[in-house]
Parts: structure tokens; C-alpha cells; sequence
């Protein structure tokens, strides 16, 4: 395929909303995926993640539109989760562990009582960026500027509760409400994410950039900028890469995302 | 935001203090006062309660029962008064990697509302507190290459960067080689002094307590002693709370700096 091909390609509506979209999911799983491995939560992102197939199951067992219902669950599964690491003594890492195989049981299962035609099913499992509607872009685009508000209005405050949660409570910082809304946000960043790319390759758009832009940056604002722009640089490319070489457009963001890890990491490790 | 608290008036006034950790009585009827200025050690052995007492006067952790008046207000009145405390805690992990310089980190002491302040006042602000506890050349470093040490200076700059009335230290020594102790324990004096902090610390170094403080409450649960170093860490009082006679130094200490605060 040469340039005027892939050009053209991109006048067609639908990448240009899959490529905007990609875009605003980068900055968003920039953004929330640097407090996320900050405050050690990175299995988080994977247990909800894996948890929107009982979402997506019993919105079809339900006969409920998929999005909401697949939002609904999402918030409702990573509040729970959070709060039954708030209130036993097991370690997060076993909460996390006990829910994500607790939710993909009963998914399963309900998943077998389905009658019919399952492909739209396990599309959810890969995702399909393609196919991102303009009610998708708007919710996106609501859900980065709720983000950035809460960013802005609380950025000290959420810094100082990722570094030192005592630390924060001695100050004053209303901890618990922080955190709880940054669960409601991933939350639905998870449930916007996995119609895009899907339950197995949710959490790289989380994790990935972030990672990268922590081994680069030494202050915080600027990490926050760096992976939320790898995040967004990684929307465009991978699409560029996807519909360049035909290959499939989720998948393609993601492995942009590894390859500009590893990059930076055999960088940083040289220097 | 101050209070009418005159210099005699006690900051931290707790009284029948009990606290649970789960099924443990950590801390068994506790009561005591800290005047304003006065330099406060908690001793005891370890599991004595020491962390938990100074986390429950914090509002870190729930009490059980008694009562805890900060700045002579209580439950949530006390509450606007917490920009007036500094804490430093005995445990401060963070991944080596976290991106955050010392001089954000001393910057994240300020009220929010002075955090978005113009650069050039912030900066000053932070400077200044660093300055105060000699690393302003560290300024630019990551937080995650500083020494244990250096990270406690730092922490006390955090603590710096607005006017503090009360200092809570949880073993903020915990992890520091011996001459870092030293120096940082002569700092927090000399800052004491010039800021007239009251501070209330927990330690396991009784020649220091015995050095720096006011005074000491002595406990294992229960309040045994407290009172001035002199009375309290006598060779019979160590014996009933360690079980064994520590820190035979801990009674070469400087008497005029002493004022009793109980």
C-alpha cells in the first residue's frame, strides 16, 4: 500500500474516529496508568479488565445496551474490589487474584447458558477500534475532561497520597474520596478501552507508556505529560502501522507501545 | 487558623487514651500533655504501642476510647488545625523510581492553593526550607538517590515549608547510620528552637532523649513514667521497662534546656 492509499484510507469516517479515538485513549491510559503503577495497582487494570467479559455476558443474558451495562459493571466490580482490600487483612495482590478468577467463573458459566450467535461475544476479547461510534468519542472526550479537571484541581494532593498515604492524611487530604474516584475513572477508562482493543490487550494501554515515561522523567508533571503523549503518539502510529500494512488496528497501538518501551529502556540503559 | 493557646497551654492534651489493633490492646488508658515549645520522647520496648499512640493522636488510627484535644479542639474541630502538623513516619518506601525531585517533594508541603503559586514565590519557598536543613544542592536530584539521611532532611523540609506549630517524628531516625542521627538530631534542635516547635517523637536512642528532650513518657502499653529524662530514665525505671539496664550515657545531658511539661 503506498502513501496516497494510506492517505485515503484515512479520509474514510470511521478511521478518523478510530484514530481520534485512539488518540484520546492513549492520553487517558497515560494519565490514569501513571498513578496506577505509582500506587502499585497494575494487576488492578488486568482484574477489571478480565472482569468485563461477566459484564458483557450478563448484559446480553439481560437484553441491556452493552456500553452502559459494560460501564455499570466495571465501576461497580473496581469499587468492590478496592473495598475489600480496604477491609481485610489478605494481601491486594490475593483480592485481586480471588476476584479475577471469581468473575471469569461466573462469566463463564453464564456465557454457556447463552443461546444464539456468540461472535460479538468474543470480540470482546480483541476489541475492534474500528468500530468506535461518535457516542464513543463523546464519552471519551467527557471522561479526559472530567480527568484533567481532577488532575488539575488535585494534583498535589494526589501526589502526596501515591507517595505517602499517612503523609496525605496528616495533611488533611481527603484520601479515601481520592481514591475511590480514581477507581470510579479507571473504571470506565477500562470499560471505553476494552471495546477499542479488548479484555487481553486492556491493560497495555494502562501500564505501557507510563512505564516508559517513569524510566525517563525525574519529575512528576513532566512523567505525567510524557505518558499520556507516548500514549497518544502510540494511537496514531499503531493506526498508521495497521492500516499502512493490514494488520489488526488494536493489537497494532499496543506492540508501538512495547517496541517504544523497549526502546526507551535500552536508552536509559546506556546512558 | 491559630488558636488562642498561650505559651503554658497544653497543644496535645490526651486522656484515657485506649487503642485497638485488631484484637491487641496497643495502648491501655493512656493519658498526658505536651506544652507549647517542649520537646516530647516516647520510649518503651518494641509492640509497647510507641507508633500506635502517635498514630491515634494524628487521627491515623481509631481510637477505642479516652479523648484527644489538638490545639484545645477535638473530633473534627481539630481537623483545620492539621496544616499545623508535620509528620515525619518511621516507614518511607517508595520505588527508586518514583519521579519526583526533592524539591517537588518539599513543594507538596505547601497548601494547595500555594502549590499552583507563581514559580519564582514557590520556589523561593522551597529553597528556603531547604536551605534551612542544608540541601539545597540536592534540590534537582530524584527522591529515590538520596540517602536514608538525607531523605529525613528532606522530610523535615517538607515540614518546613509552611509554619508548623506541632511535630510529630514516628523513629524518623529508624534506618540512619550513626552520624546522621547525630546531625540530624542537632538540627531538629536548633529548629526547634528558632520556630518553637513543640515535638513529640518516638525513639529508641536514649542517649539523644536524653540530650534533646523535655521530656519522656515512658510505656509498654500502659503509661509506666513520665516526667523530666533526669527522673524517668533512671537505672531502675530502664530495668522495669526493658527488662534489662540500656544506654548507661543517657544521663549525660544538658539540664538548662530542660522544662518540665507535665
Amino acid at each position: 500500500m503506498n502513501l496516497a492509499d494510506v492517505l485515503s484510507l484515512f479520509s474514510l469516517p470511521f478511521m478518523q474516529r478510530a484514530v481520534l479515538g485512539g488518540v484520546l485513549l492513549g492520553i487517558l491510559g497515560g494519565i490514569l496508568g501513571s498513578f496506577l503503577i505509582l500506587r502499585r495497582l497494575s494487576l488492578f487494570g488486568d482484574t477489571v479488565g478480565h472482569s468485563a467479559m461477566l459484564g458483557v455476558v450478563l448484559a446480553a443474558l439481560l437484553e441491556l445496551p452493552a456500553t452502559w451495562t459494560l460501564i455499570g459493571f466495571t465501576v461497580a466490580f473496581g469499587l468492590g474490589v478496592i473495598y475489600l482490600i480496604d477491609r481485610t487483612d489478605l494481601g491486594s495482590d490475593t483480592v485481586l487474584c480471588i476476584s479475577l478468577s471469581g468473575s471469569i467463573a461466573l462469566g463463564t458459566i453464564g456465557f454457556s447458558y447463552l443461546k444464539g450467535y456468540r461472535g460479538n461475544l468474543l470480540s470482546i476479547l480483541f476489541g475492534d477500534i474500528l468500530a468506535i461510534s461518535n457516542t464513543d468519542l463523546i464519552l471519551l472526550s467527557l471522561l479526559l475532561a472530567v480527568t484533567l479537571a481532577w488532575i488539575i484541581i488535585s494534583l498535589p494532593e494526589q501526589i502526596l497520597l501515591t507517595l505517602n498515604s499517612d503523609l496525605a492524611l496528616v495533611k488533611g487530604v481527603p484520601v479515601r474520596s481520592h481514591r475511590y474516584f480514581f477507581i470510579v475513572l479507571l473504571s470506565i477508562t477500562i470499560a471505553l478501552t476494552i471495546r477499542a482493543v479488548g479484555i487481553l490487550l486492556v491493560n497495555g494501554f494502562l501500564v505501557i507508556p507510563a512505564a516508559s515515561a517513569r524510566l525517563i522523567c525525574q519529575q512528576f508533571v513532566p512523567f505525567l505529560a510524557t505518558a499520556a503523549g507516548i500514549g497518544a503518539f502510540s494511537g496514531v502510529m499503531g493506526m498508521v502501522i495497521s492500516g499502512a500494512i493490514d494488520l489488526p488496528s488494536g493489537p497494532s497501538i499496543v506492540l508501538v507501545q512495547l517496541f517504544g518501551f523497549l526502546a526507551v529502556a535500552l536508552w536509559c540503559r546506556q546512558s | 487558623m491559630h488558636s488562642n493557646l498561650s505559651v503554658t497551654q497544653p497543644i496535645v492534651t490526651v486522656e484515657n487514651l485506649s487503642v485497638m489493633r485488631g484484637e491487641y490492646l496497643a495502648v491501655d488508658n493512656v493519658s498526658f500533655e505536651l506544652l507549647t515549645g517542649t520537646h516530647t520522647a516516647i520510649i518503651g520496648p518494641n509492640g509497647a504501642g510507641k507508633s500506635t499512640l502517635i498514630k491515634s493522636v494524628l487521627g491515623l488510627v481509631e481510637k477505642r476510647a479516652g479523648e484527644i484535644r489538638l490545639f484545645n479542639s477535638t473530633g473534627k474541630q481539630s481537623k483545620r488545625f492539621k496544616p499545623e502538623i508535620g509528620y515525619i513516619p518511621q516507614k518511607f518506601l517508595f520505588e527508586r523510581t518514583f519521579p519526583l525531585t526533592v524539591s517537588e517533594l518539599v513543594g507538596l508541603g505547601l497548601n494547595n492553593k500555594q502549590w499552583w503559586y507563581s514559580s519564582k514565590r514557590k520556589r523561593d519557598s522551597i529553597y528556603q526550607a531547604l536551605e534551612q536543613v542544608h540541601l539545597t544542592k540536592q534540590a534537582q536530584q530524584k527522591i529515590g538517590t538520596l540517602s536514608g539521611g538525607e531523605l529525613k532532611r528532606v522530610l523535615l523540609a517538607y515540614c518546613l515549608v509552611v509554619p508548623r506549630r506541632l511535630l510529630v517524628l514516628d523513629e524518623a531516625l529508624a534506618g540512619v547510620d550513626a552520624t546522621g542521627e547525630m546531625e540530624f538530631a542537632a538540627l531538629l534542635h536548633n529548629l526547634k528552637q528558632e520556630h518553637n516547635w513543640t515535638i513529640l517523637e518516638v525513639s529508641h536512642d536514649l542517649d539523644l532523649v536524653s540530650r534533646y528532650c523535655d521530656s519522656v513518657i515512658c510505656m509498654n502499653r500502659r503509661l509506666l513514667y513520665q516526667g523530666s529524662p533526669n527522673t524517668t530514665l533512671t537505672p531502675e525505671n530502664l530495668l522495669q521497662i526493658y527488662g534489662s539496664l540500656v544506654s548507661p550515657t543517657c544521663h549525660h545531658h544538658e539540664p538548662s534546656r530542660r522544662t518540665e511539661s507535665f
